[in-house]
């Protein structure tokens, strides 16, 4: 794996694709590394792109600064990574804790940007979220790795995943807890300390931006990415069905379809940046992938109008007799 | 970084063979170097001037190694094989020869620099040596030597959130850059001592 250096640090880095292919350069969550994007290497290599991913500040073979990180940090790197490469543009895609560094890199190197996606993610630590990052930050400083490992498997995936693959989870829990350093993830968190929302610069991005957002994340719900939504105005919002907050693990066919359908809409000059919602189609091969978004996307159910003389639907236990 | 095939040889090889008196030995000659040399700083710097609060956090950090040492010699199942000693002791002596170096006269209480280097390679060992992943999934979970090594490496958690505020906190008159580099420095040697302890206890 290569690396670059990067003032005393060292950062490894994963560039597939021929030379002066477009780049899509796909940045980590937090407790990621630059392998788990082989699998989307895979597949836009051979579609013609290139594929950067990397292991950032902390992660994986890069560096792990014990003492001070600051968040502005992981944007300056990725410019100086892409200066080091002769990288003048990319396409930038991001999760979760990768995704505050899109957002920042969009709006200080924005002009070295073809597009920006941002999945799972947020801009300012809402009140939820806040205290969500505190006592992850607790567990990991008093319980161990182990315990946020064990916290952020059901964060992060669906039952249906975790059913699938509990026989495998103690084998990437296992690796995971090899790979990832307790005091370097702890170093990453605490960077928040100085976190100053990124919201009232978020007008500035101009590249266009695809949010996506999983319609159960209950880690960043929908409130982050319509905070996000609001204020560029040159974005849409794609909801993926059914998928939480680490659908680029859970669900990769579909993330990387509505990937290429962005990107090939942006370099083919079809993209419209207009602020809509719409929902991913739940079939990658479906001939049309972005479907309009009926009701209030904020919402997880719509309730009917009452209507007093309408009868209560039939219930198997009929002993309550008040009607809802 | 620790390679992690490294982890899988030793765990195939403990799940084939066992926690055998070969394999315990391995493990504790390992650990109780490691804490040994933290035990010997903490020990030499609690008296240290002006430590102030800080005393507490270095007495309970001294403490703490004493007891995962304590408990895992008490738990451990001895070789009587003194060759295991002499290649364990060849393995850890780059560590030994850190904490020679860390403790050389006139010591870390009358040495800042070398006060903060022990505290740097305290915590690379605390983060980096971690040996639960090679504890297989068809070991009993309430031997006592896997339960000794379970709390030793949480505690050693719990342990590296003293090490991390000291290194924050303390020898802040020296650059940042300096800092960081002498840690990651450590954390080399510290990976270097823990990959060749892997495929020391890989090798049948």
């Amino acid at each position: 794996m290569p690396s670059i250096q990067f003032g005393h640090q060292q950062v490894h880095y994963q560039l597939a694709g021929d030379a002066g292919k477009p780049v899509i350069t796909f940045l980590n969550g937090l407790t990621q590394n630059a392998d788990l994007w082989q699998r989307y290497a895979a597949y836009f290599v051979p579609r013609g792109y290139r594929v950067l991913a990397y292991d950032m500040l902390g992660q994986g073979r890069s560096s792990k600064p014990v003492i001070d990180i600051k968040l502005a940090a992981h944007a300056d790197l990725l410019a100086a990574l892409l200066e080091h490469l002769g990288i003048e543009t990319t396409h930038l895609a991001s999760i979760s804790f990768g995704g505050i560094i899109a957002l920042d890199f969009a709006i200080r190197h924005g002009e070295r940007l073809q597009s920006l996606t941002v999945m799972s993610t947020f801009a300012e630590l809402t009140p939820q979220l806040e205290l969500l990052g505190t006592v992850m930050l607790r567990g990991l400083a008093e319980a161990g790795m182990p315990y946020l490992q064990s916290m952020l498997y059901p964060m992060n995936m669906s039952s249906t995943w975790i059913a699938a693959n509990r026989a495998r989870i103690p084998a990437m829990m296992r690796a995971g807890y090899i790979g990832n350093d307790g005091y370097a993830l702890q170093n990453l968190m605490e960077s928040f300390a100085e976190f100053k929302p990124l919201t009232p610069d978020l007008h500035r991005i101009t590249t266009p931006t695809l949010i996506m957002n999983g319609e159960f994340d209950f880690f960043t719900p929908r409130e982050c990415h319509e905070l996000i939504r609001r204020e560029i105005e040159n974005s849409r919002l794609l909801i993926i069905q059914h998928a939480y907050h680490a659908f680029t693990l859970e669900l990769p066919a579909v993330t990387m379809r509505q990937l290429e359908v962005f990107i090939a809409q942006v370099e083919g000059g079809t993209w419209q940046g207009d602020q809509s919602v719409w929902v991913a189609a739940e079939d990658p091969a479906a001939d049309i992938q972005w479907l309009p978004c009926a009701g209030d996307w904020m919402r997880a159910i719509r309730a009917d109008q009452a209507e007093p003389a309408k009868r209560a639907p039939a219930r198997k236990t009929p002993s309550r007799k008040k009607t809802p | 970084m620790i390679d992690p095939q490294r982890y899988d040889q030793a765990r195939d090889r403990i799940a084939k063979q066992g926690f055998t008196s070969e394999i315990q030995t391995k493990i504790a000659l390992l650990l109780t170097t490691a804490k040994n040399g933290n035990l010997m700083f903490h020990s030499g710097v609690q008296w240290m001037h002006n430590l102030s609060v800080v005393q507490q956090f270095i007495l309970s950090q001294y403490s703490r190694e004493l007891e995962a040492v304590t408990l895992l010699s008490r738990t451990t199942q001895w070789s009587h094989d003194p060759g295991l000693v002499a290649e364990g002791s060849r393995i850890v002596a780059p560590l030994v020869m850190a904490w020679g170096q860390i403790m050389m006269p006139p010591g870390p209480m009358l040495n800042p620099q070398a006060a903060y280097r022990g505290i740097s390679l305290g915590h690379a060992q605390l983060a980096r040596i971690r040996v639960t992943p090679v504890i297989p999934e068809n070991a009993d979970p309430l031997a006592p030597f896997v339960v000794a090594l379970q709390r030793i490496e949480q505690e050693n958690g719990r342990m590296l959130q003293t090490q991390i505020r000291l290194l924050k906190n303390m020898g802040s008159e020296v650059p940042i850059e300096a800092r960081e580099a002498l840690v990651e420095a450590d954390q080399k040697l510290v990976d270097g001592v823990f990959n060749d302890f892997l495929q020391w206890l890989a090798a049948p």
